[in-house]
Parts: structure tokens; sequence; C-alpha cells
């Protein structure tokens, strides 16, 4: 079985040294692999990057990561990825990883995900300019995610993200905002590819566990909703093969 | 941005707060929600640390000295989890 770790949500500010370290320190007798599920931070200062390259650094597990909504406002991305790499925190965009767990190959691949709704409920790449980059946006990185799975030569496949592929996670939200909080174009690359698992954050007020329409499990790991430094998920031995 | 007054609807005033808590920097928080009763205004949601909590007070009160906060947003838990859930 592969035990994955993961946590979204933290919103670590300059003022939270160490409030998710105790937790994390026995963190190798609890799982293989932890997966942060963006906003990371609380603004995406390079400053509350250190603070959570310090928090999340030398666990004795690896690290993958993707980037949420708080940690672009700032608009230093590239800054912040950089001190994340440092301290051997692997951030995904639109690529993956495969990391050998127990003789079986865990892969994962990331994007920060974004809005535009959920099946008949959803914005269209149609009429102003302003809304065709929203959904053009969304679009672009979905069809990301779905190549980075496709490309994972693994025995189990997640996908990492912060926006969410399926609106029951969703659920204790206001159904009116659904469309800032994820996009059912997700959920089709998780669906297209054979994936195991899909994780997200960004809901902090939506429910842990949903599925796909192709049957594939969802689960929220916003802090707020899990309610713990992190959460695990054991996966016996992958369906997605080659 | 205006404070509140005779003719601003609640929806509206909660709307406003709302994007006050969302868009200043001390806060940014875009997760909490705001209800407004007459003079009464209602916090819940969930933030980080005690700090981020009573900093939503903190910026309410600047922006409508007379408001009468009632802060039920939680504080996040951080602890370790329990038992891992199991997919097969
Ligand atoms: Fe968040
Ligand atoms: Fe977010």
């Amino acid at each position: 079985m592969i035990r994955i770790a993961a946590v979204g949500d933290v919103h670590l500010g300059e003022d939270a040294h160490g409030r998710l370290r105790p937790a994390l320190e026995r963190l190798p007798q609890h799982a293989d692999v932890l997966l942060l599920a963006g906003d990371l931070t609380r603004h995406g200062t390079e400053e509350e990057a250190r603070v959570v390259a310090a928090e999340f650094r030398d666990l004795g597990v690896p690290v993958l990561a993707v980037l949420g909504n708080h940690d672009y406002h700032c608009d230093e991305v590239s800054a912040l990825t950089q001190i994340l790499t440092d301290a051997g925190i692997q951030v995904l965009e639109g690529d993956g990883v495969v990391l050998p767990v127990g003789g079986l190959r865990l892969g994962v691949a990331g994007v920060k995900g974004f809005g535009g709704g959920f099946a008949g409920k959803c914005g269209s790449n149609f009429g102003e300019p302003e809304m065709k980059a929203f959904v053009g946006h969304t679009i672009e990185i979905a069809d990301k995610l779905r190549s980075a799975l496709d490309s994972l030569s693994c025995d189990t496949r997640v996908a990492l993200m912060h926006y969410a592929p399926v609106p029951q996670t969703l659920h204790g939200e206001p159904p009116e905002i659904y469309p800032f909080l994820g996009a059912y174009q997700l959920g089709e690359a998780v669906d297209a590819t054979g994936t195991d698992l899909a994780l997200h954050g960004h809901a902090h007020m939506g429910s842990e566990r949903g599925v796909t329409p192709g049957g594939v499990r969802v689960r929220n790991v916003a802090q707020p909703v899990i309610r713990s430094a992190f959460t695990v998920y054991g996966l016996e031995a992958g369906t997605g093969e080659d | 941005m205006p404070g509140p007054d005779d003719t601003e609807a609640p929806q509206y005033r909660a709307a406003r707060l709302r994007r006050a808590l969302a868009e200043d920097t001390r806060t940014a928080e875009l997760g909490v929600q705001v209800t407004v009763r007459g003079e009464h205004v209602y916090l819940s949601g969930s933030v980080p640390s005690r700090q981020r909590k009573e900093e939503l007070d903190h910026v309410l009160h600047e922006k409508e000295p007379g408001t009468r906060v009632h802060n039920d947003v939680r504080v996040v838990e951080a602890g370790e989890p329990g038992e891992p859930e199991v997919i097969e």
C-alpha cells in the first residue's frame, strides 16, 4: 500500500513559523510522500515562501506541491518556486514525477487548475476577451494536466491540483460561487488518464469526499476541511498501468 | 470606501465588508462569511490562527467603528491526523 499524506490551504504568513512542524515531525511513520495542494502562503510573497520552505523541508519523505491562487497574488511565482525548490519541495505545474515507493511506482502530476464551473453550469469560451481569457486559462491548464498524467509511467497515478475537479467536494460552499472554485475540465482530464486519486484544496468550507463522473475518488484536503496538519490516504495497488 | 448609512441595504453592506476582508492585505481572507442583522455583523468560516481571527475584528472596527462584530470564525486545527482512509 502507498501512503499519501496531503494538505492544502495552509496559508502560512510571515508570523506562522512552526505552526505545522510539531505535527509533521513524525510524518515518515504516517506516510511515504507529502502532497501540498496550493495556497501555501497568504499573499504569495518571498518572505512567506521562506516560512513555507522552513515548515516543509527535511521531513524525511518527498514533498511535492502545486501553487494556489493566494500564491499568485503578488506575481512572484518564479521566485516562490525557486525558494521551495531550494528547500527540496518540488513544485508541479503541468508536469509530473514518478517516485519509487516500496517496490511500486507512484506517479503524481500537478497543476494549479482554475475556475469555470461544472457541466451545465459553467462559463463558455465565447464573447468578451475577458470571458475568453478566463475560460481559455481553464482549458489550457486542464490540457496540461491531461498530458502530464498521460506521460507518467507508473503503477499508481495521482492528480494534484488546487481548484476542484468535481462539485461534490464543494458541498458546504455557497453554490453561487462554484464557478470560482473549480472546473469540470479538470475532472475530464482525471477521467481520461487512468488516474487513481485526485486531490485538491481551495474550497475551505467544502467537503472531503467526492467522485468523478468516471468513478475516480476525489478528496478535498484543504486544512479547514480535514481539520489537521495533514491527512493520509492508503492506496492499494493501482489500476493505472503504463 | 463609504461607511454604513441608513440607505445602504444590508445585503450590499455584507458584500462590501466581505470584500474588505478579502482585499485588505492584513486579512486577505476570501472564505469568511459576513452576515448583517441590523447593527450586528456576524462572521463565520475559518482562519489559520488566533492572530488571523483577531485581525478580522481589527479591520472591521477600523472600517466601521460603530459596528457590533460577532466573530464566530473557527481557528483551524493543526494536529496529527487520525486513522488513514484506505482507498482500494
Ligand atoms: Fe485557500
Ligand atoms: Fe485558493
